[in-house]
C-alpha cells in the first residue's frame, strides 16, 4: 500500500512537473512586463490609419516588481468533512489570497504524500484538515519542505456566513496580527507563532491582495488553547467588527519535520476526543451504577426479617394496683322511684302560659 | 492501577522496595522504619510529555525569516484598558493572562476584542510611517470577502431583532403602565368609600342628636374662600352630576318601578343631598352677597295656603 501511493505519488508529481515548465516557459517575469498597447475600433469607423486616437495604452501594474515574499499556502483536506469544515475551507481562502486550493486527499494516502502535494502545486506552507467519524476535526500546519509541522484539534468553528457576523472587509486585504504575550513565554509558543506569522499575513505587493489595512487576526491563548478571531477595523479609533471565521485550536503535538519526523514537543493538558467521550459515558454509567446501589441496599433492608414484639417491656412501668374493694351484696330490692318532673325553661313557660291562655 | 499516598517523608519508593530488594533487606527496612505497615502497591510514575526545548528553539531558528514589519504586520501586545469595568469600580486586574476565564463567553470575548483594538492603535501610527494605506476612499469599489446579497440579509436580521426587542419593551411597558393604573384606581375608590362612611357616620351622628353642628357636610371643602375655583369646580362637575342624574332616572330607557323605596340604602344615600341649597348658602353666587338672610327659601304651610287663598 505504501508502495502503491509513493508511486502514484510519484507519477503524478513527474507529470505535473513537466506541465508547469511548458506552461512557465511562455511567462514573462512581473519585471519585464511592459506597456501592452490595445487597439479598438468603433462600430461605425472602419478600421484604418486614420484611427490612430482609438488606441489605449495599459500599463503595467504599479507593484511590478516589488512582490519579493513568495509565500504560497496550500489548502486542503482528506476525504469525510463535513459541511462546516468545507465552508471553513472556503473561508480561509477568501482570508488569504497567497493560498491554493487541492482536490481531497484519499484516506489511503499516507501523510507524508502531503509533501509531494505541495511541491506540486509550488507551495512553501500548507494547511491540512482531517476529519474523523466525522465529528473530530484535525488541522495540521507546516513548513512544507523540512520545516516544523504541528498538529491540532479544531473546536467551535463558526464560518463567515453565520449572520451573527455582521464585519465586511475586502477580499485579499493584507490583516494585521495580533498575538497574545504568552506566546514569547514558551518556546513551543514562539514557534507556533512564527508558523502563524508566516501562513495567515498576506505577503505585500501580492497580486491579488488589495493594498488597504483594514482587519485584524487576533491569536490568544486561553485554557491552553490557541483561540483565533478575525476583526473589521471600522474606524481610526479602533472601533472593531466580529467578520468571521472564529475557532479553537487544541495543540496535540510539535514535529520536527512536515508531516513527519520526532516530536518535538507535546501538550500535556490534551485530551483526545474519544477519551472525552468516553469519561462522560463513564460518569453516566457510575451514576447510573450507584443509583442502582442505593435501591437494592433499601429494598434488602425493607425486606429483612423484623423482630416481631411480642410484649413490650416498658408495659409494666405505669401499672398501679389499686386497693380490693369490700364486695357489698345487695339483699332487698331498691324502691321505686316516682315519675321526676322536668323543669320548664322560663321561655317554655311563658309560651305555654300564652297558649293556655288564648285558648 | 491505584495509587499509594507516599508519606514524602519516608523518602522511599514502595516500587523499588518490591522488585529490587530482597527480603532480608526489606526487613532491615523495616527495622529502620522506613517502611509502612500495610500493603505497600508499586506506583506508576505518570507519563511525561516530550518537551524538547532545545529541539524547538533550533528549529524555530533554522526556519524563522527575519523579514520587515512592512511584510509581516504582527504585534504581541497585552489588551487595551477594559473602561467598562474600570466605570463599574472593579479592581483592576493585573493583565497576567490566566484571568482570562475561558467559560465566561462574554469576559471571554471582551479580552479578544480588546487585544485586537490594542493592535489597531499600536499597528496605526506605524502603518502610516510605512505608507501603507488603513482608510478606504469613496469610489474605491472593490470585491468584498462577503457578497452584497449576503450583507443584506445580515441588515435585515439585526432590524428584525431591533424591532423584536423593541416590541418587548412597549409590551413591559404597557403591563406597567395598567399595572399603576389598576393601583391608582383602587386607591381612588377606597378614598371614596372611607370618605362616604365618613359621611354617613356623621350624618347619623347629627341624626341621633349627638351633635348639632352641619359643618361636616362642608369639610371637604377648603377653609378658605375660593370662591371663581369653587365655581369652577362646581361648574365642571354640574353638567356630568345632572347627566348622571338623569341617567340614573332615565337611563336604558327608564327603569321607574324600583327606583322609589324607602329602604334603608335609599334612606342612607345623601347623595341627592345639596348642603348649600338646604342652609339657603350659594344659590347662584350668593345673590350677589346680600340681600339679606332668606334668599329663595319656601314660605311654609300656613303662608302657602294663604296665599293661595288670596289668590
Amino acid at each position: 500500500m505504501a508502495a502503491r501511493g509513493g508511486k502514484r505519488a510519484a507519477e503524478r508529481s513527474a507529470q505535473i512537473k513537466a506541465k508547469r515548465a511548458k506552461l512557465n516557459s511562455n511567462k514573462t517575469p512581473q519585471t519585464e512586463r511592459k506597456t501592452k498597447t490595445v487597439s479598438f475600433t468603433l462600430d461605425k469607423e472602419e478600421a484604418s490609419p486614420n484611427s490612430r486616437e482609438n488606441i489605449i495604452s495599459v500599463p503595467p501594474p504599479v507593484s511590478a516588481g516589488k512582490w519579493t515574499n513568495k509565500e504560497r499556502v496550500l489548502v486542503f483536506s482528506s476525504r469525510g468533512i463535513s459541511f462546516r469544515t468545507r465552508h471553513l475551507m472556503q473561508d480561509l481562502k477568501t482570508m488569504m489570497p497567497h493560498s491554493k486550493a487541492d482536490t481531497k486527499m484519499d484516506r489511503k494516502d499516507k501523510l507524508f504524500v502531503v509533501n509531494e502535494v505541495c511541491e506540486i502545486k509550488n507551495c512553501n506552507k500548507c494547511i491540512f484538515f482531517e476529519a474523523k467519524k466525522k465529528q473530530d476535526l484535525y488541522m495540521w500546519i507546516s513548513n512544507v519542505p523540512n520545516g516544523p509541522s504541528a498538529k491540532f484539534l479544531v473546536q467551535n468553528v463558526h464560518t463567515l456566513a453565520e449572520l451573527k457576523m455582521t464585519g465586511n472587509c475586502l477580499k485579499g486585504s493584507r490583516p494585521l496580527l495580533s498575538f497574545d504575550p504568552k506566546f514569547d513565554t514558551e518556546p513551543h509558543y514562539a514557534l507556533l507563532k512564527e508558523l502563524f506569522t508566516q501562513i495567515f499575513s498576506t505577503p505585500q505587493y501580492h497580486p491579488k491582495s488589495q493594498p488597504f489595512v483594514d482587519h485584524v487576526l487576533t491569536f490568544t491563548i486561553a485554557d491552553h488553547r490557541v483561540w483565533f478571531r478575525n476583526y473589521q477595523i471600522i474606524e481610526e479609533d479602533a472601533s472593531l467588527v466580529e467578520i468571521g471565521p472564529r475557532f479553537v485550536l487544541n495543540l496535540i503535538k510539535i514535529f520536527q519535520g512536515s508531516f513527519g519526523g520526532p516530536t518535538l514537543y507535546e501538550n500535556p493538558h490534551y485530551q483526545p476526543p474519544n477519551t472525552h467521550r468516553r469519561m462522560i459515558r463513564l460518569a453516566t454509567a457510575h451514576r447510573q451504577k450507584e443509583r442502582q446501589m442505593v435501591k437494592e441496599i433499601r429494598k434488602e433492608k425493607r425486606s429483612e426479617e423484623q423482630e416481631v414484639m411480642r410484649q413490650d417491656v416498658t408495659d409494666d412501668v405505669f401499672l398501679t394496683p389499686a386497693d380490693p374493694k369490700p364486695a357489698q351484696i345487695q339483699l332487698e330490692a331498691p324502691e321505686p322511684q316516682g315519675q321526676k318532673k322536668k323543669k320548664l325553661s322560663e321561655l317554655k313557660k311563658k309560651k305555654l302560659m300564652k297558649r293556655k291562655g288564648l285558648r | 492501577m491505584v495509587e499509594v499516598h507516599e508519606d514524602p517523608q519516608l523518602g522511599l519508593d514502595s516500587d523499588e522496595d518490591d522488585e529490587e530488594l530482597s527480603d532480608d533487606e526489606l526487613q532491615e527496612a523495616f527495622a529502620k522504619g522506613l517502611l509502612k505497615p500495610g500493603m505497600n502497591v508499586p506506583l506508576i510514575e505518570p507519563k511525561k510529555a516530550i518537551n524538547n526545548v532545545e529541539g524547538l528553539k533550533k528549529c524555530l531558528a533554522e526556519f524563522k525569516r527575519s523579514l520587515p514589519w512592512a511584510e509581516r504586520l504582527d504585534l504581541t501586545n497585552l489588551p487595551a484598558d477594559d473602561l467598562i469595568a474600570k466605570a463599574e469600580g472593579k479592581a483592576q486586574q493585573s493583565e497576567g493572562g490566566e484571568d482570562i476565564n475561558a467559560e465566561d463567553d462574554f469576559q471571554r470575548e471582551m479580552y479578544f476584542y480588546r487585544q485586537a483594538q490594542a493592535t489597531v492603535l499600536l499597528a496605526l501610527p506605524k502603518l502610516h510611517k510605512f505608507k501603507i494605506p488603513t482608510k478606504r476612499p469613496e469610489d474605491y469599489f472593490a470585491e468584498m470577502a462577503k457578497t452584497d446579497q449576503h450583507m443584506q440579509k445580515v441588515r435585515k436580521m439585526l432590524l428584525i431583532k431591533q424591532a423584536a426587542m423593541e416590541k418587548s419593551e412597549k409590551a413591559k411597558k404597557l403591563r406597567e403602565q395598567r399595572k399603576y393604573g389598576k393601583k391608582v384606581q383602587t386607591q381612588v375608590i377606597q378614598n371614596r368609600q372611607k370618605q362616604k362612611k365618613a359621611m354617613l357616620s356623621a350624618v347619623k351622628k347629627y341624626q341621633k342628636g349627638m351633635t348639632d353642628k352641619l359643618e361636616f357636610l362642608e369639610g371637604d371643602q377648603d377653609p378658605k374662600p375660593k370662591g371663581p375655583a369653587a365655581k369652577k369646580q362646581i361648574n365642571k362637575k354640574n353638567p356630568n352630576a345632572k347627566k348622571k342624574y338623569k341617567d340614573q332616572r332615565f337611563g336604558f330607557g327608564g327603569k321607574k318601578k324600583g327606583t322609589k323605596w324607602n329602604t334603608k340604602d335609599s334612606h342612607d344615600d345623601v347623595s341627592g343631598f345639596k348642603a348649600k341649597m338646604a342652609h339657603g348658602k350659594g344659590g347662584k353666587g350668593g345673590k350677589r352677597g346680600g340681600k339679606g338672610g332668606k334668599t329663595n327659601k319656601r314660605p311654609g304651610k300656613e303662608t302657602r295656603r294663604k296665599m293661595k287663598a288670596r289668590k
